[in-house]
């Protein structure tokens, strides 16, 4: 079995790390810079920062240089504002060790292959707001607040393995207290792996997303900004998963 | 570099409609379709949730933290001379029942009525105090460096205040510590309250700190070294583990409101207030004769509001103010003269126009502009066009009033007194 991930994840709107809930309501958290600082003292395994109003603003490539300055040794994935295998190249220039893709994927898929050809598709992650309609998985448009089948180009891409692997993120329980597992069932390709992300905090149900074997990585967002090193306090709940130790167990080990 | 660069939001700020916030708070402030704060949005809480129940919450969280032969403390409660410290350990020591450790951080700033309400906080209610009194000398270096580089007066006291408590906890073996409410939560809404938020280095850090851990205070062209900021250093995460310290806001399971609480413990406990001329409030800060001054001053230099601004956003949430009575609070007393400025000039060691030099470095340009030397302009919060004003879903309040029952020297003599022996 490969080894399991906990991403620990960082919103960012409008320059300020946030709780995010629902895409749609926010609560100030801090410098984005310091809660990535800190999620790398706490040993999470991957920092996903997702900037969600840059837009035509481009990434903040500043925010990528002032965590960079904090010396992370966490890998880092950067999504929002990435519009061109530029601004992707940009990105891994200021820091990042992959990206996430969003609206890229809508807006012009056809520069996702130019990416993975710049970067390698192991950089690059499809970001998807995803929720369940019936017994269909759908897509969210968080800009226009519409549900849709995946888009065809999307399932494309995953296909033709341009990118390494999908956030699956459960927009309805975004900033909620329990992720939809169906998503993880049903989703159209299962060779693909997922992160999934939106409403995960409890420990039981981590462990069993994480069981699951298309789930490569689970992403928590704001409960991990409720309380004192709550990646080792989640880490010692997950039982027997191939999962890295947190941080300073490492060096009470060596 | 100057502080306002720090964590500075994109885009043009925005006032709520509601309170007297912008989304340029230092804390960060977020404003909803509309108009309204979360700060504002998540004060509605308290008006909203089962405060019984979250009771409730509260004993069975402290329930396994008793201590079952009484040869050790139940929790390690922070306290000073002002604030909400009375209300804490009441709630503590007569409402819990557990047998609370105080700390207290010398900030060395003490007024007499402090030295007095704190001396009288110990005997009233019984408990056990350890005071930390830093090396003054220490202290005074990194006063004048963190004046310098971040245009704070008040770092060394608020790093002390946030960390002598978990040294404590660590030292004692003590894991759970009582704070009252969560700074975050109760001005910004960082936190809903049934987010349970608990203490985190990151917080202190972020925010606390004003994103400079002690190490960051020393530079290679400074004389402050290493064995002047240990004793502000945070316990490792492998310390705080052994441990398992936890520190828990009471704001999440009490409803938190300040002037009734500091009300209740002037007629119950003997705390005693005292009239400041830069706010308002008469209860919070009388143990510091610089909290609602220089620094005070400082705070309308770099964030473009000062202290009363909070006074009267925190009535206004509470129904005791207007909007429009708010907003002519802040417009009276914002600009009132810093008082006491000799004395930390003595303490310090420097010429008042010397501090006030270094103090003009720090006004953000977002809010201030000098029109020829020397003669500045204010810009800030109270000078900016106003939102109409939203309808406050607050019980409309009949007491607005805070009395002074004291004045910060008391008895004694004006001056710092920088080691308190106890009172009287």
């Amino acid at each position: 079995m490969l080894g399991k991930r906990l991403v620990g994840v960082i919103t960012v709107k409008n320059g300020w790390a946030v709780q995010s809930f629902g895409f749609g309501r926010y609560l100030p958290l801090g410098r984005a810079e310091i809660l990535a600082d800190n999620l790398d003292r706490w040993g999470a395994d991957e920092v996903l920062v997702l900037c969600i109003d840059r837009g035509a603003a481009g990434p903040d490539l500043a925010l990528l240089r002032r965590m960079a300055a904090k010396g992370l040794s966490t890998p880092l994935i950067y999504g929002g504002g990435i519009r061109s295998v530029e601004d992707a190249v940009a990105v891994v220039a200021s820091g990042a060790d992959r990206i996430a893709v969003d609206a890229l994927l809508r807006d012009d898929p056809g520069v996702v292959p130019g990416i993975e050809a710049a970067l390698g598709a192991q950089a690059v992650i499809a970001a998807l707001p995803l929720g369940v309609d019936g017994d269909a998985l759908v897509s969210f448009d968080y800009r226009t607040r519409t549900r849709a089948p995946l888009a065809e180009a999307t399932l494309a891409l995953l296909r033709a393995g341009s990118v390494s692997e999908v956030l699956a993120m459960d927009h309805v329980n975004d900033g909620g207290a329990a992720f939809d597992e169906r998503i993880v069932e049903l989703f159209p390709i299962p060779s693909v792996p997922l992160i999934v992300f939106g409403g995960l905090r409890d420990p039981d149900q981590i462990r069993r997303v994480l069981g699951r074997p298309s789930v490569r990585a689970a992403a928590i967002g704001n409960s991990l900004s409720y309380g004192e090193n709550r990646i080792r306090q989640l880490k010692s709940k997950l039982g027997a998963l191939p999962i890295r130790a947190p941080s300073y167990l490492r060096w009470i080990d060596q | 570099m100057t502080s306002y660069a720090l964590g500075r939001a994109h885009g043009p700020a925005h006032a709520c409609r509601r309170c007297l916030y912008r989304t340029d708070h230092p804390l960060g402030l977020t404003l909803d379709d509309e108009g309204i704060c979360s700060g504002c949005r998540v004060h509605e809480e308290k008006d909203r949730l089962d405060w019984d129940a979250r009771w409730a919450k509260l004993e069975a969280l402290v329930k396994p933290y008793r201590s079952r032969d009484a040869r050790t403390y139940d929790c390690i409660v922070p306290v000073s001379g002002a604030n909400d410290s009375y209300f804490i350990v009441h709630v503590v020591k007569e409402r819990l029942g557990l047998n609370p450790l105080l700390v207290t951080y010398n900030k060395y700033f003490n007024t007499p009525l402090g030295i007095r309400n704190l001396a009288n906080l110990r005997i009233r209610f019984d408990c056990d105090i350890l005071v930390q009194n830093v090396n003054p000398q220490s202290v005074r270096r990194i006063t004048r460096t963190a004046l310098r580089e971040i245009g704070s007066m008040y770092w060394p006291c608020l790093a002390g205040q946030t960390v002598f408590p978990v040294q404590t906890a660590v030292r004692f073996g003590v894991p759970l510590i009582v704070w009252g409410a969560h700074q975050g939560l109760e001005q910004v809404g960082m936190f809903s309250h049934e987010h349970e938020v608990e203490m985190t280095r990151r917080y202190r850090y972020d925010h606390d700190l004003m994103a400079r851990e002690p190490a960051d205070l020393i530079g290679l062209f400074d004389t402050l070294a290493e064995e002047d900021v240990w004793q502000y250093r945070y316990p490792d995460d492998a310390e705080l583990a052994s441990v398992g310290v936890r520190g828990i806001y009471l704001g999440n399971y009490v409803r938190w409101d300040p002037k009734a609480q500091h009300e209740q413990m002037m007629r119950t406990h003997g705390y005693e207030t005292a009239a400041f001329a830069r706010t308002f409030d008469c209860y919070d800060h009388v143990d510091c004769y610089n909290y609602m001054n220089v620094h005070d001053l400082l705070k309308l230099y770099k964030h473009g509001y000062s202290k009363v601004t909070d006074h009267a956003t925190r009535e206004i949430r509470h129904g005791r103010l207007t909007r429009e009575e708010g907003l002519a609070l802040v417009r009276r007393h914002e600009q009132e003269a810093v008082e006491h400025l000799g004395l930390f000039c003595d303490w310090l060691g420097v010429e008042p126009n010397a501090l006030g030099f270094v103090m003009d470095q720090h006004r953000d340009p977002r809010f201030w502009s000098e029109d020829e030397p020397g003669r500045w302009r204010f810009r800030g919060w109270s000078t900016m066009d106003q939102p109409q004003a939203a309808a406050n879903p607050a019980p409309l309040r009949s007491d607005p009033d805070f009395t002074a029952n004291s004045r910060l020297e008391r008895d004694r003599a004006h001056g710092y007194i920088v080691v308190g022996r106890g009172y009287p």
